[in-house]
């Protein structure tokens, strides 16, 4: 997928802010919003502290998207929980997939990162979409945008494979 | 040693009209009888280590409002990284005040790791905040007290506080109706 199509229409849905850590999928992705003038990356030393910054962000009248891998994801659930979840706030996310090409019958081994984390999104309650062409990229972010909205609760979109 | 509930008046009383104060823990309820605006936020029934990121994260939106944020060191432990993000793109409208006691007060005082040895002080200079104090005297604190306010940010203060026996703080209201209060009162 080209990042810059992903930059291009995090700009339509007015995103202020990219909170987050950078991962080998998405690396594209966060050299072309480091190069963007008009949305603020803020890394974070732990992917916990994302939902904290960007709930702060999204209170003070910006609006925040959170970039984390599945890995990191799996590292924040309080953090999740007692910040973006609980105050109810439409917070996007995009979450690297790593792993999900060892989901398939017969793989001679399944990341975990992979098996654990869809479940997880599930027993979170986060709806998520999937997202690995450069066609989907308008629809599901902007689907994500609308479940947040409609819920006023976070919401994800997948990326499977890398950005380019 | 400073006495806390001296120091949360004197800071009540010089606080401004624009300022967003965010409180965990043990300060909650004590800075709820002195100050309950709009713009006082007590990150409760939230996510423990989560109320100065929080608050940066405001501070970050709400750049022509000073934003403090009062939290634990029990707190301030549990995420440590939290003094490094925030030399990433410096707030200089964000205050972080670490109330230092060297326990878990609100679950009994059971000690934090490190008590008594840590230097939050030395850290947040370690990672790049130059203007970082401790304060254990209350002529000290008195003479830092505007320096809350004024000094360019993200600014460190470390209290170094008498133990008390605060009991868990119970939050007002839901922490989204609280939350979503906040939000009104930053952007109107």
């Amino acid at each position: 997928m080209q990042a810059s199509l992903i930059v291009d229409e995090l700009r339509k849905h007015g995103v202020t802010h990219v909170v987050g850590v950078p991962d080998n999928g998405a690396r594209t992705l966060f050299e072309t919003l480091w190069a963007a003038d008009d949305i603020e990356v803020i890394g974070v030393t732990r992917e916990g502290e994302a939902y904290a910054v960007a709930s702060g962000l999204y209170v003070g009248g910006s609006t925040p998207m959170v970039i984390i891998q599945n890995t990191g994801f799996l590292e924040t659930g309080d953090a999740f929980r007692g910040t973006a979840y609980n105050m109810g706030l439409p917070i996007v996310m995009l979450m690297g997939y790593r792993g999900h090409q060892t989901l398939v019958p017969g793989a001679e081994r399944i990341d975990t990162a992979a098996s654990f984390f869809e479940p997880t999104l599930k027993a979170w309650d986060i709806p998520y979409t999937l997202m690995q062409q450069d066609d989907e990229v308008s629809d599901q972010i902007a689907g994500a945008f609308r479940a947040a909205s409609e819920r006023s609760l976070p919401a994800a979109v997948l990326l499977i494979g890398t950005t380019t | 040693m400073l006495d806390k509930y001296s120091c949360l008046k004197k800071l009540a009383d010089r606080r401004g009209s624009r300022d967003a104060v965010i409180t965990t823990m043990s300060v909650s309820m004590p800075w709820g009888e002195l100050s309950d605006t709009p713009l006082d936020f007590a990150s409760v029934d939230s996510a423990m280590g989560h109320g100065a990121d929080f608050a940066y994260g405001l501070a970050l939106a709400q750049p022509d409002r000073r934003v403090l944020c009062l939290n634990g060191d029990g707190s301030t432990l549990m995420c440590l990284g939290t003094l490094v993000t925030i030399t990433g793109k410096p707030a200089p409208n964000f205050t972080l005040i670490i109330t230092e006691n060297g326990t878990y007060e609100v679950t009994g005082n059971q000690p934090v790791p490190g008590a008594g040895t840590v230097d939050f002080e030395g850290m947040a200079r370690a990672a790049g905040l130059q203007q970082a104090y401790t304060i254990d005297r209350e002529e000290d604190f008195d003479a830092k007290l505007d320096l809350h306010f004024t000094a360019p940010g993200p600014a460190v203060f470390v209290w170094r506080i008498q133990q008390a026996d605060e009991p868990v703080p119970k939050p007002s209201a839901p922490i989204r109706q609280r939350a979503h209060a906040l939000r009104d009162a930053v952007i109107s």
